[in-house]
């Protein structure tokens, strides 16, 4: 049965109030860093419109058995395959990058963003498969080789940001099927080899960001711009902030793209120390929520799913926090549930609404 | 350590949940850095990119005239400042900026490509901009235009007054004095600059602006010009110089005793308004003040006056001039048509008899002479406050052996129409040599009158009252000085014009007249200088006499002064065949005038300050007809009596009941102190007298 009725109550309440109360603070942002603009005046709006969308999606999701939908997972994953191929082919070109398929009624999709589930799905799904205890090589590579077909079709877009939040997925699925150590040497050996490599090939803007990062003062109008202009922000707030709509880096559009990329930084100019403190601290709260769902998953799949969204969410906070802290390069990656985008925050609910399928699901045993 | 497959998912969890922890704690670390201890570090980098201060103009002081009209006055403008840093495609910048403003296109295009290359941030394309050229540029949202309030000096009345008042220009920084008492008097014109601090965004737009400190404008200044009288002496000159050909001309007009400078107008003059756009341009040379030149026989009057002082030469001292050819070394004087025999030296100044003055300057001395030269402030400047010349006196040592001579009947000796005004003040106020006065007050003080130095004695200021009275009764200038009801003195001059470029004296004429009226108590002096004038009729009594009439007539109908004998008054018919002609005669190559200076010169030594951000208007409308100094048609136009150009005066409300008086001030915006009751007799201000705002008008009613 691939729909059940599990009971309203089941679903993770202290897990849906953080959730509402973060995206109700992104809302917030996004109103108070777009009111003025011409172009992104009432993205507030259609971001509430999204997030109410969204729960809608997380509790669709909540019904359907994520085992069954672990059986489907190589046909999505074909799916997925063609539909990033056919993005290359004919999607919708923007700022320098093919990410989006439009889709009728002004909705354009980014597929790459969906895919994250369909990678924890199929993480889950091989990892409960494996016969031994352990993952052995073949396995390990058959399961790499998988992941990196799709990211490096994402990485060509280029989105370089994106392909690389599937890499904790598979990183904390073999972390936790267990891997022997003389592998994790080699994968440390093959790494050391891949990203001096790697780097060379990479776009001369995105060497810029990994270069800017270590020394934004380096090109402070041009690669260093904006991580200065957010750590410039991000102080400016003090320990109170200047408060909504008060934030003059903000306001003043030296921040750039203030209500997706660097929302987190706006919102620590307008809200402070205090804010920043809260809104982190909710994260941790979600997160552990979604820990603690892995931990009582009722099989390892669900366990798997559960850690694997655990790791993707962390990844982005970590990249999209650091960065705006200027501990991390300029990647471009959202942060979860408060960056403007239909796209990022469904796939947010969808992987939510997984966890709760997870939970719901957790006394079947 | 053992391998990690030993470990439960329970611990595997663990660890990455403790992972979770030290990222937690090391981004919170971060944030207490970033929020906390390098707060207000960051805080001021924000606010240094944010703010930054912009001046806040301040208007330059008001000039008015004696009674209070404005004759230069600081507006407050719109300027649109573009920064050329971020103009992209300059040719594209400049076509849409141009049709937006209606400037020329191409000036436009060369300034911002200058300004480009040199790497300016602000280039001023326009001051003074439309209240509709603003709002099409706001529309246009282009990034790089900047909109600045200003401040922009106007001259209402054009040309009036131009040489007197100067002009302003701007290097960077707020306008500043270019010439005349703009710059003279910069330092109290000069208001001082606020400071605003403005917030801007990213893109240079400017989004909110607090002040930081105000503006404080300049000091206004009061001339002792009278706006009316330099109108009639500018009309008057000019008509002169049209009328006589000549090359240029000026006017001073001055009050005798305290050295109150009425008028002072020059030919060929220009507007202020319009930004000068050549270096070189003449128009903008204060003639009066700075072009000296040779006198000619109205030096007579200085020579005559100092034989009546160290000689014992009278009035009626016969004075052998022979038969019109007098023998000095190495060279023969002649009169300038005929010989006069034995006169009177009184007759010596009626006659201008060149050997007359001669025979009396040999009597005075080299010593004498030059003192009394001196003594009329001759080699000296006025004190104006102004870009003056010195002219040029050599001492007595450097006099050759004709210079006595020469001095005698006014050459080899240089001197402005202003150093002239003030000689001819000294006979007309009894002998005492005042400094000129062009400013009245500065703010609410009044200029102190420097106590004037008597330099000859009264009686003998007396008696060359009387002998150049006799000029216009019976001498060069009878005939033409007529001023019915009024008696005036004067004294003609004419002398050729040395050409430092040929070494050459040429036959064009510096035609000059300079005198006084009324005799007995003199209430003003004029002096009138045609410079290039030719033949009889360029003389300085056909020339310049008849402009000194035309002003004097004004001035003292408008002083109201009293008249001083009959208007019927006819001075005695001139003797049949008797030419009387008053020209200098050169004794020597004039290396005087070489030294003086010509006026090209004097702009290579002070060009004339260009504004280097001026843009000048596309189209016709915008070009200005050069002035023309040849080839004006004489039967050009004169405007009318003082025609205070468009400036709103007060109604009369004589003869009016008091419900209409009212109803009319209402209309026109005034507001009136009303006395008594009936129908309206008297008012103050009188009707037509210039409106002031705010100002309240009395007016007197009665049955």
């Amino acid at each position: 049965m691939l729909l059940q009725k599990p009971g309203l109550r089941e679903i993770d309440w202290a897990m849906f109030f953080v959730v509402l109360i973060i995206c109700g603070l992104g809302v917030l942002q996004i109103f108070s860093a777009t009111h003025g603009s011409v172009i992104w005046e009432g993205s507030w709006w259609k971001q509430s419109i999204y997030i109410a969308a969204g729960f809608f999606l997380m509790w669709v999701v909540s019904n359907l058995d994520y085992n069954s939908l672990m059986q489907r997972v190589y046909p999505m994953y074909l799916a997925t395959v063609v539909l990033l191929i056919f993005v290359l082919l004919a999607g919708k070109r923007a700022w320098g990058s093919t990410r989006w398929i439009a889709l009728p009624a002004g909705v354009h999709l980014q597929v790459s963003e969906f895919g994250k589930l369909v990678i924890v799905l199929l993480v889950a799904r091989y990892l409960t498969e494996l016969r031994g205890e352990l993952l052995d090589l073949a396995g390990l590579l058959k399961l790499s080789g998988m992941i990196l077909v799709p990211m490096a079709l994402i990485a060509k877009e280029p989105d370089l940001g994106t392909a690389l939040t599937y890499l904790p997925i598979l990183g904390i699925g073999i972390f936790l099927a267990g891997l022997p150590w003389r592998y994790w040497a080699s994968i440390a050996l093959i790494a050391a080899v891949v990203i001096p490599v790697g780097y060379s090939r990479l776009e001369p803007y995105q060497k810029g960001r990994i270069v800017s990062f270590l020394d934004p003062e380096r090109d402070p109008k041009g690669d260093g711009y904006q991580l200065i202009q957010s750590k410039i922000a991000v102080g400016a707030g003090g320990p109170w902030g200047k408060g909504v709509t008060k934030g003059s880096q903000t306001q003043l559009r030296f921040l750039p793209v203030p209500h997706t990329d660097f929302i987190f930084s706006a919102f620590s100019e307008e809200h402070g120390f205090v804010g920043v403190t809260f809104v982190l601290s909710l994260y941790f709260v979600l997160l552990m929520q979604v820990v603690q769902n892995a931990q009582m998953a009722p099989d390892r799949a669900g366990m798997y799913i559960c850690m694997g969204i655990a790791a993707l969410i962390l990844f982005h906070i970590l990249v999209n926090v650091g960065m705006v802290v200027g501990r991390m390069p300029v990647t471009g990656i959202p942060l979860p549930l408060m960056s403007y985008g239909g796209s990022s925050i469904w796939s947010t609910f969808l992987m939510l609404g997984l966890v709760n399928s997870v939970r719901v699901r957790r006394f079947v045993n | 350590m053992k391998s990690s497959e030993k470990w439960s998912t329970e611990q595997r969890i663990a660890a990455l949940c403790s992972v979770l922890v030290l990222w937690a704690v090391a981004i919170t670390g971060r944030l207490v850095q970033l929020q906390v201890l390098q707060h207000k570090e960051l805080a001021a980098k924000a606010r240094l990119q944010q703010e930054h201060k912009n001046p806040v103009p301040a208007p330059r002081g008001t000039i008015f005239d004696r009674f209070g009209n404005p004759l230069a006055v600081t507006e407050s403008v719109s300027s649109v400042v573009v920064d050329p840093k971020h103009i992209v495609n300059p040719d594209l910048a400049s076509g849409l900026l141009a049709s937006l403003l209606n400037l020329d296109r191409n000036v436009l295009l060369e300034k911002i490509i200058r300004a480009k290359r040199l790497g300016r941030r602000e280039l001023v394309v326009k001051r003074r901009a439309t209240t509709q050229e603003t709002k099409n540029l706001v529309d246009s949202h282009l990034a790089y235009v900047a909109i600045r309030p200003d401040t922009k000096r106007v001259y209402p009345n054009g040309e009036i007054a131009a040489h007197v008042l100067g002009s302003v220009f701007r290097l960077k920084g707020p306008e500043v004095g270019a010439a005349g008492v703009e710059r003279r008097l910069e330092v109290v014109l000069q208001g001082q600059d606020g400071e605003e601090s403005v917030l801007a965004d990213v893109g240079h737009h400017d989004i909110d602006s607090e002040l930081r400190t105000a503006a404080r404008p300049g000091t206004p200044v009061t001339l002792t010009i009278d706006e009316r009288l330099q109108f009639v002496a500018e009309r008057e000159l000019k008509a002169g110089v049209i009328a006589k050909n000549a090359e240029r001309g000026s006017v001073v007009v001055m009050d005798p005793y305290t050295g109150d400078i009425y008028a002072m107008a020059n030919y060929p003059t220009y507007d202020p308004n319009l930004p000068a756009t050549d270096p070189k341009d003449h128009s903008r040379i204060n003639l009066g003040a700075m072009a000296p030149f040779e006198p000619g026989s109205v030096f007579k009057v200085i020579t005559l006056t100092a034989a009546l002082e160290t000689t014992k030469f009278r009035p009626e001292t016969p004075v052998a001039t022979g038969g019109g050819s007098l023998k000095l070394p190495g060279r023969v004087v002649h009169e300038s048509h005929h010989g006069y025999g034995t006169i009177t030296m009184q007759q010596v100044l009626e006659k201008s008899s060149n050997i007359g003055a001669i025979l009396i300057g040999q009597q005075v001395g080299r010593k004498n002479l030059y003192d009394y030269v001196r003594r009329f402030g001759m080699g000296a400047r006025t004190g104006l406050p102004l870009a003056e010349n010195r002219g040029l006196l050599r001492p007595v040592e450097q006099w050759g052996s004709t210079t006595l001579e020469s001095i005698s009947m006014g050459h080899e000796v240089a001197v402005t129409s202003a150093q002239l005004a003030r000689a001819c003040a000294v006979i007309a106020n009894g002998g005492s040599l005042v400094k000129p006065r062009l400013v009245l007050k500065r703010g609410s003080v009044t200029e102190p009158v420097e106590p004037p130095q008597r330099v000859i004695r009264p009686e003998t200021a007396m008696t060359m009252r009387m002998m150049m009275e006799g000029v216009v009764l019976r001498g060069t200038a009878h005939n033409h000085v007529k001023l019915p009801g009024y008696t005036a003195a004067g004294k003609t001059g004419t002398a050729v014009i040395y050409d430092p470029k040929k070494k050459a004296y040429t036959h064009a004429y510096n035609a000059s007249f300079m005198g006084f009226t009324p005799v007995t108590n003199p209430r003003l002096v004029i002096v009138v200088t045609l410079n290039g004038t030719h033949g009889d009729g360029g003389m300085g009594a056909a020339a310049a006499a008849p402009v000194f009439q035309n002003i004097a007539l004004e001035a003292l109908r408008m002083y109201d002064v009293p008249k001083d004998i009959p208007e019927d008054y006819r001075a005695k018919p001139q003797p049949k065949g008797q030419i009387l002609a008053d020209l200098a005669m050169p004794l020597s190559k004039s290396s005087v005038m070489e030294e003086a200076g010509t006026l090209e010169k004097l702009l290579a030594e002070e060009p004339v300050k260009i504004d280097p951000d001026y843009v000048p208007p596309s189209g016709e409308a915008g070009r200005k007809p050069p002035v023309l100094l040849a080839g004006l048609t004489p039967a050009e136009p004169l405007p009318a009596t003082p025609a205070a150009p468009a400036q709103p005066v007060i109604p009369d409300f004589r003869g009016m009941s008091l419900r209409r008086a009212v109803a009319e001030a209402t209309a026109n915006g005034l507001e009136l102190q009303v006395q008594g009751s009936g129908v309206a007799r008297a008012q103050i201000p009188g009707p037509g007298a210039p409106r002031k705002s705010g100002e309240r008008i009395r007016v007197v009613f009665g049955k």
